[in-house]
């Protein structure tokens, strides 16, 4: 009976997320040399992708979606349409600011317009936290950790194996959102999977079907830059 | 509600495109009756099309290409070949829904299946000459170089989602020009058929294999 109390305590601290261990590759975050993965776009751009929707290992929906992404602004619109033509949801970030201009359902719950901006933040632009560890995983790869103003932590990860990354998790530890940037040549936005850590789980399988750059800037292919600290 | 206003105004969409599909002759004439008689006459249709859509966050259209097939009284396969491939076909009172998914097409898990069978199987009744027993929609005709068949919405839910539905048939050969639906200012989908061929024989298998 004496064991059951520890019994619990262990399961408690194995249940217990915790981030994944960044080495330091130096003796401090400035006196790291270590150049942060970058495989986010610089510039505007409107990326247009076919969005397969899996969940319990089956293929849920297939979509059109098109996306408007500022990385100077930060604005961010989107659309998703069905191969049919209709318009399901059309929404606009513009700094703090959300602006739904159509909803239908399913699309047309409270936070879906929101938790689809903050996705397509994570997939295309920069981290806005500050940058808080850089070194390698213990696979090797190479991670730098950003604290987000919510509390989020974002790694964006480079390995041999994975390829390009970018994870969210919460302020405790729990992976929430898992992007694989799964093109490692070429325009890395060509095939993008983000798998959702929800009650639910369900991953999204982005294929490009276009893109087009709106400014003079060119397209980011290097999934690596030297991080300003 | 919402997602009968939805069905809606996808059942629009079909509408618009079968609406073309039916020769001219008595376009203009608002005579349903005749429209129901002359739609008895038509056992096969087979078309291409091509869909524009126009948005405000496209600076240029997003085109989709596809085929078309019916074949009287309740057989229907719509096809879209590019960028996305997507198939529904209803057959025998069966409505199912196919997507490209890792190379392969596979069926449609989502309700949207359901939803599309309650639209196909008010095209069905459509393509009986029923055009003028949906009361949500006010139909107009207006003859000119083309004739334009525009439906309008009745109830302000409706026409929140859908402003119009413009089908312009050419008077010459009788039939399939365009469908233009507007959803709003800044959103419009666009049709515009090629290759139609009315009463030619169609395969029965594209109404039961999806390859």
């Amino acid at each position: 009976m004496k064991c059951i109390p520890v019994l619990i305590l262990i399961i408690f601290i194995l249940s217990c997320q915790t981030l994944p261990l960044i080495n330091p590759s130096g003796s401090g975050i400035k006196e790291n040399t270590l150049t942060c993965p970058f495989p986010f776009l610089e510039g505007k751009y409107r990326l247009i992708h076919s969005i397969e929707n899996r969940m319990f290992d089956e293929t849920q929906s297939v979509i059109i979606g098109v996306t408007l992404v500022d990385s100077s602004t930060r604005n961010v619109s989107c659309a998703i349409i069905t191969a049919e033509g209709m318009v399901l949801l059309e929404a606009e970030s513009c700094k703090e600011t959300l602006k739904i201009n159509r909803a239908l359902p399913p699309f047309d719950s409270e936070n879906f317009a929101k938790n689809i901006i903050d996705d397509i933040k994570l997939i295309f632009l920069a981290p806005e936290g500050k940058l808080q560890e850089k070194g390698t995983l213990a696979n090797g790869a190479t991670a730098c950790r950003y604290r987000e103003e919510n509390g989020d932590w974002v790694d964006v990860i480079n390995g041999r194996v994975e390829g390009t990354a970018v994870k969210r998790y919460s302020p405790d530890g729990i992976l929430k959102r898992h992007i694989k940037f799964n093109k490692k040549s070429g325009n890395i936005y060509q095939n993008i999977e983000l798998q959702a850590h929800e009650k639910f789980n369900y991953s999204l399988l982005m294929n490009l079907i276009e893109v087009q750059p709106l400014k003079r800037k060119a397209m980011q292919k290097e999934p690596s830059r030297e991080t300003k600290k | 509600m919402k997602i009968r206003y939805t069905l809606y105004s996808l059942l629009c969409i079909f509408v618009g495109i079968l609406l073309v599909m039916v020769p001219s002759s008595h376009a203009g004439t608002n005579d349903f009756e005749r429209l129901r008689k002359e739609s008895a006459n038509i056992k096969t249709i087979q078309s291409g099309f091509t869909q524009k859509k126009i948005m405000k966050i496209l600076t240029k259209p997003l085109i989709s290409e596809g085929r078309f097939y019916y074949v009287a009284p309740d057989s229907l396969r719509w096809e879209y070949l590019k960028p996305l491939k997507s198939i529904v076909i209803t057959h025998k009172n069966i409505t199912k829904r196919y997507m490209a998914s890792g190379g392969k097409m596979v069926e449609d898990r989502t309700g949207g299946t359901q939803a599309m069978k309650i639209v196909l199987d008010e095209v069905t009744n459509w393509m009986k000459g029923k055009f003028d027993q949906n009361p949500l929609f006010k139909t107009t005709f207006h003859e000119g170089t083309n004739t334009r068949i525009i439906l309008t919405p009745t109830e302000k839910r409706m026409a929140d989602m859908i402003e119009k539905i413009e089908i312009t048939l050419s008077k010459k050969t009788a039939i399939v020009k365009s469908v233009k639906i507007t959803e709003s200012a800044n959103n419009i989908t666009q049709i515009d058929f090629n290759n139609v061929e009315i009463n030619q024989a169609i395969n029965p298998s594209l109404f039961q294999d999806v390859e």
